[in-house]
């Protein structure tokens, strides 16, 4: 895959050891600046080639241009209920990107969105079973509920990280594990649903439910959720504390040298994002679902990172992220039904994505430049 | 007795796979390549031998395909971390959910999900297995158990006493010095890749060709991130980390046997025992003291010449 091969076999120094070219005919120059614009046009390319390759894997699949048009851009935007089946999908996958966007400002790799999700709608679900507090307070406590569940189950990687050094990837993910098979425990044991004895939660009650918008099947989840987006862009573009994590990403050192409280910055970032990750979990079970099922946070993670990185960490650009998202998840549901394509063409396309515009970040980076005749 | 010698002589398979990724992630990584990918690499080693068992019906066969189609994937890696210097731990999480994507899509439409097949078969060594004790614990495994210490062997030569394990390693410390001392960089890191994948893969074939039998999604079950903290807590040691492997295919081990014996314990907290422990061994790690010093130098850091340091 690296081009050496044009060097000369009559040099017998040549084959000893490969002259300085580890990049055979290309030289990379790092570029000093680069125009928003010009940024934003690479990866939007970068992000074609990506749907270029996703049509490209469907119709391996078995599916025809007119179809992936049909499903993804007729069909979705003609009715309103697939319009509002796409903006039901966006809440949460809006929230778990607003956690990933508050951890990956300060550096820290937040692996366990599911986790946290899974603890929040825990949280959230023993405040509904036990009915605890008044039922005009109900929602309310159930969503504090869930932010405190999701920063718990955080706390122990962010803890881990900041006083022994332990990669937070490996610790937030493994515990990913662990709060899935509490979850099954709880689901499959005490929490199982009386009415019906399946394994998810029983239901939850009208006032444990976010209240309907009044348009298709829309709930308040969807504001809550672009609500939250607002608030974080303010934390972490306005305030001070915005300004830290910046510091703490950009330049730890400096930003020790001068008195930021790195420690503090990433643990709070942490915790926040652990908290957001619950909430998460809430918006799921209290906005969608009605009640804790053992699979409602499936896939979650990865589309959390997805939307972070697209979004450039920017909170209100993953609001547009996140429904693109959606409108991956509603489309991939729809390949289901009239393909039989598997839900995990809809992973698939998201990994492509992401990679697609990782590779074109190669070409913001740097500028590339052609050596003729070298060799 | 019986409880015991059932539960020794399982070990080695439950510790194989921990064993063979982590040798394949600690040869990628010294060469400076952070591969966060281990887990996507084993679903892919594992998806592709059952597939390979059902088309071809030959278990040794399938693990040498389960190792070379995880090898070809892993370029896909090699071409964002080297050639494009994308992000290693994004490069590598995308690996983890392409190869998630890919390997239940591939599954489910050829059919191969949940479909029960005949594995690779035990190979009692004549005259030794039927020692008592130690017989059934070391001599009645398959071959794959047999060849493991070799090839930890073979990997720990390599890398100590040939050139290339030499050079191999000095791109992983210095990539800058290797590069002006006329190593190719990317040819370097690209093999340590694909190798390293191909070990991974074979760890994940023999998951599902030897152990379980069958593929069902997302197989692996973490196993792939847990050989990256065993890795870790070995600090880049071969033989650490099959002494990790082993502690860990202990504990996999017994999970089933806990119950047999009658023990209450909910299985999920059974369930959960592998990834608490994992968590366990990375503290312990830790408190040992700094990793940095074992750690390769320029872990995670892509190799760019153009760019001052």
């Amino acid at each position: 895959m690296v081009g050496v091969s044009d060097h000369s076999p009559a040099n017998p120094a040549a084959t000893e050891a490969p002259p300085r070219r580890s990049f055979g005919r290309f030289n990379l120059e790092i570029r000093q600046h680069i125009s928003p614009l010009r940024q934003t046009l690479v990866l939007l390319a970068g992000l074609a080639v990506g749907l270029v390759a996703t049509a490209i894997v469907l119709m391996a699949a078995g599916v025809t241009l007119r179809g992936i048009y049909e499903e993804f851009i007729l069909s979705i935007f003609s009715s309103s209920m697939s319009v509002s089946a796409v903006l039901v999908q966006t809440a949460p996958l809006l929230v778990v990107g607003l956690s990933a966007v508050v951890a990956f400002r300060v550096r820290f790799w937040n692996i366990g969105i599911e986790g946290q999700m899974i603890f929040g709608s825990i949280f959230a679900t023993f405040i509904a079973i036990h009915n605890i507090g008044p039922e005009s307070l109900r929602l309310p406590i159930m969503f504090a509920a869930a932010a405190v569940g999701g920063m718990l189950w955080i706390l122990i990687p962010a803890f881990l990280k900041l006083r022994l050094g332990i990669n937070e990837i490996i610790s937030t993910l493994l515990l990913n594990y662990v709060a899935f098979n509490f979850l099954l425990y709880l689901l499959y044991g005490p929490w199982k649903d009386p009415v019906s004895a399946f394994p998810h939660s029983e239901q939850y009650e009208l006032v444990e439910r976010l209240p309907a918008l009044g348009w298709a099947n829309l709930t308040w989840a969807l504001p809550l959720a672009l609500i939250l987006a607002v608030v974080i862009w303010w934390l972490l573009n306005v305030s001070r504390f915005g300004f830290y994590a910046r510091f703490v990403d950009s330049n730890p050192k400096m930003a020790a040298a001068v008195g930021v409280p790195i420690a503090f910055v990433t643990l709070a970032s942490a915790l926040l994002s652990g908290a957001i990750s619950g909430v998460g979990g809430f918006v799921v079970s209290a906005g969608i679902e009605g009640r804790m099922t053992q699979s409602f946070f499936l896939g979650y993670t990865f589309s959390g990172i997805l939307i972070a990185f697209l979004a450039r960490n920017n909170p209100l650009i993953a609001i547009l992220v996140a429904a693109f998202v959606g409108v991956l998840f509603v489309a991939g549901q729809s390949l289901q039904v009239f393909y039989q394509i598997p839900g995990a063409m809809v992973q698939l396309i998201q990994a492509i994505i992401v990679i697609a515009v990782a590779a074109s970040e190669f070409f913001i980076r740097y500028r590339v430049h052609r050596v003729r005749g070298a060799g | 007795m019986d409880f015991l010698v059932n539960w020794v002589s399982n070990i080695p398979g439950f510790a194989v796979p921990f064993a063979l990724a982590a040798l394949g992630l600690i040869l990628t990584e010294k060469s400076g390549v952070l591969s966060l990918g281990a887990e996507g690499f084993m679903l892919m080693g594992a998806m592709a031998g059952v597939g390979a068992v059902i088309v071809t019906g030959e278990p040794l066969l399938a693990l040498v395909i389960a190792a070379l189609a995880t090898a070809v994937i892993s370029l896909v890696f090699a071409a964002l971390v080297v050639t494009l210097r994308v992000n290693q731990v994004i490069a590598g999480l995308a690996m983890v959910f392409l190869c998630q994507g890919l390997t239940s899509l591939i599954a489910s439409l050829q059919g191969w999900s949940s479909v029960a097949i005949v594995g690779l078969a035990d190979l009692p060594i004549p005259g030794l297995a039927d020692i008592p004790l130690v017989g059934p614990i070391l001599f009645q495994q398959d071959i794959v158990v047999y060849l493991t210490v070799p090839i930890f062997f073979a990997v720990q030569w390599f890398l100590q006493r040939t050139e290339v394990g030499l050079r191999l390693r000095a791109v992983g410390e210095n990539p800058e010095a290797a590069d002006s001392a006329g190593v190719n960089v990317a040819l370097y890191r690209t093999g340590a890749i694909m190798a390293g994948a191909a070990l991974v893969g074979l760890a994940g074939g023999y998951l599902s060709v030897a152990v379980a039998k069958i593929w069902v999604d997302g197989m692996a079950g973490g196993r792939g991130w847990i050989a990256i903290a065993l890795v870790i807590f070995a600090r880049w040691h071969p033989w650490r980390a099959l002494l990790g492997a082993i502690l860990f295919g202990g504990i996999e081990a017994l999970i089933p046997r806990i119950a047999a014996v009658g023990i209450q314990v909910p299985q999920y907290f059974m369930l959960m025992t592998p990834y608490i422990a994992t968590l366990l061994v990375m503290i312990w790690a830790a408190f040992r003291g700094s990793m940095r010093l074992d750690e390769p130098g320029a872990l995670g850091r892509p190799h760019v010449r153009e760019e001052r340091r």
